[in-house]
């Protein structure tokens, strides 16, 4: 448990050191700023433009498309930032070798996944977090009627994912060597994911209904109950795909 | 007592042996120094102490302990020295010293104080830059002072010279000097200099398997051959002189090198006292006499050539 606190402290240094934290915070927090401001501003930039008499009918920006906004952006942009700052999380030690010190002074392998998880999921919670807040306080201020339907539970689903992909990456990078190989076959795992989500049957199965159903949620066309299913598989592949890859890990010549 | 010992160890990959049929102990309170060429099987046999590789075949015993691989619990009671010892950049040495104390299960006034004391013992103390910013040999002296955190009953050094100037490399053989008196060490390398200034014994590593071991004198004494070298003062002597000690029973065989003489003998030590009374005999003037001990550098051509 000592060797647990004390590694996960250094990683939550190296997060603030490397300006991981920063980045993170930064990025996700412009991501809940930019997103209602998007969609307030829109249609009246498409009003403003000449159109060459051609009519164009744009309904009033309401607060579900704030969140549309929203979700997109962490959905793309966000997944892209996360697989940038995690990507080398485990495969950088590897590499340069800084693993071994530690290794030799006895710390179990498996403290080293778990310490690294658990410090990356924070860090992806607090950023997720400060977004989520940002946006939701930002929506509240510029549309009237911001209340949607079971928004902490749509929320709770991306976060989730989230864990998900974290967890990919840890298990790509127990699964394949250098500098790139984990970040590369994440991409390739989550590729996978969405082309199996074409087929509907598939779909309740996929962690990716976590990511691509958020705004069913908050119209209330899709109740929580049907996405119990999604979630407890997505918890499932999580401590799956970790404790594979501390299986992994040990094999792992250091 | 054994701190370390290997039987029978055997590692491959793929198709190419690195190791094979290793066998080999260190006594407690010795410095061992593991000698060998380049790509000789040095680090591979480290890291199968450290439980880092898997052997093929045979047992690693560390302080009684069998090692085994991926989680080494016999790790506690070693400190390592990789040979390119790599640290997280962002940190300053007393940082990184309290990172690996807490690992180990020190405590905070524990981490402090043997922080301080191998900071100053490898001279780094009041140093409080980040580490990216190092020099290889500070890195190395950094190295030492954090495989020597927690007390190890074993500290093992991967080459920890090699890569250094000769000021750098003093100053480790230095500070190792002063280890050994708390630990083992065993200390691989390939400069043997350095071997004969702090080791006790050693074992030299070719093709995998071990070609020689025992202590330094040991090994001198066994590989001694017996020859005696005779400087003369005047060169006109040389050949004459020569001539007249061929002449002699137990000498074999005589060779002359501009004004030294070197003459083997079935035994140096008994019948070098013939050829002193023969040269008072002969009153001949003489610089230099010299039993020619042999240098562990032509020992290790020998062995491994």
């Amino acid at each position: 448990m000592k060797g647990f606190i004390a590694f996960t402290k250094k990683e939550f240094m190296e997060q603030i050191r490397t300006y991981r934290l920063l980045i993170m915070l930064c990025v996700f927090f412009l991501f809940g700023m930019m997103s209602p401001l998007l969609a307030k501003l829109t249609p009246e930039i498409l009003s403003g433009m000449e159109l060459q008499g051609i009519q164009l009918i744009i309904p009033e920006a309401t607060a579900m498309d704030a969140y549309s906004q929203f979700f997109q952006n962490i959905n793309e942009m966000g997944l892209i930032v996360i697989l940038l700052v995690f990507g080398g999380i485990i495969s950088n030690e590897l590499t340069k070798g800084t693993l071994v010190n530690i290794l030799a002074k006895g710390l179990p392998r498996h403290t080293v996944i778990l310490s690294k998880y658990v410090a990356a999921f924070a860090l992806w919670t607090v950023s997720y977090l400060i977004s989520a807040l940002t946006n939701y306080g930002y929506t509240a201020y510029l549309f009237e009627n911001s209340t949607v339907k079971n928004l902490f539970f749509s929320l709770l689903c991306l976060w989730l994912f989230g864990g998900f992909v974290l967890s990919l990456i840890f298990l790509s990078s127990a699964l394949t060597g250098g500098n790139f190989g984990g970040l590369i076959l994440t991409a390739i795992a989550l590729g996978s994911l969405l082309l199996i989500n074409i087929f509907p049957w598939a779909q309740k199965f996929n962690p990716i209904y976590l990511s691509s159903h958020n705004l069913e949620l908050l119209s209330g066309t899709l109740s929580p109950s049907e996405v119990i299913k999604p979630l407890v598989i997505t918890i499932l592949l999580i401590v799956v795909c970790l404790y594979t890859s501390i299986l992994l890990f040990k094999k792992k010549k250091i | 007592m054994e701190i370390l010992e290997l039987k029978e160890v055997h590692k491959q990959f793929g198709e190419l042996k690195v190791i094979q049929d290793l066998s080999f102990s260190v006594m407690e309170h010795s410095v061992f120094g593991f000698i060998g060429k380049n790509g000789a099987g040095k680090t591979t046999t480290m890291k199968m102490i450290l439980g880092f590789l898997q052997p093929n075949a045979g047992e690693i015993y560390v302080s009684g302990e069998k090692v085994t691989y991926g989680n080494a619990n016999t790790n506690r009671h070693i400190g390592y020295l990789p040979d390119v010892p790599e640290f997280y950049g962002y940190m300053n040495p007393k940082e990184y010293l309290k990172l690996c104390g807490e690992i180990t299960g020190l405590k905070k006034e524990q981490i402090n104080k043997k922080s301080e004391e191998l900071l100053s013992l490898v001279g780094l103390d009041g140093v409080n830059r980040k580490i990216r910013g190092f020099s290889r040999g500070m890195k190395q002296r950094l190295g030492i002072a954090q495989a020597l955190l927690n007390e190890p009953k074993l500290l093992i050094c991967d080459e920890p010279t090699s890569a250094l100037d000769p000021i750098g490399r003093k100053e480790i053989l230095d500070i190792l000097s002063v280890a050994r008196e708390k630990t083992t060490i065993v200390f691989s390398t390939h400069i043997l200099s350095d071997v004969e200034r702090i080791c006790d014994s050693i074992g030299v590593l070719d093709n995998g398997k071990l070609i020689l071991q025992g202590t330094v004198p040991e090994i001198k004494n066994n590989r001694r051959k017996d020859t005696v070298q005779i400087e003369v003062a005047n060169l006109k002597h040389t050949k004459e002189l020569e001539e007249k000690l061929k002449k002699l029973p137990f000498v074999m065989e005589t060779t002359v090198v501009e004004n030294c003489i070197n003459i083997q003998l079935t035994k140096a030590d008994k019948f070098g006292m013939e050829i002193l009374a023969f040269l008072i005999k002969e009153n001949i003037p003489v610089m230099r006499y010299e039993i020619m001990e042999p240098s562990l550098e032509n020992v290790f051509l020998e062995v491994v050539g």
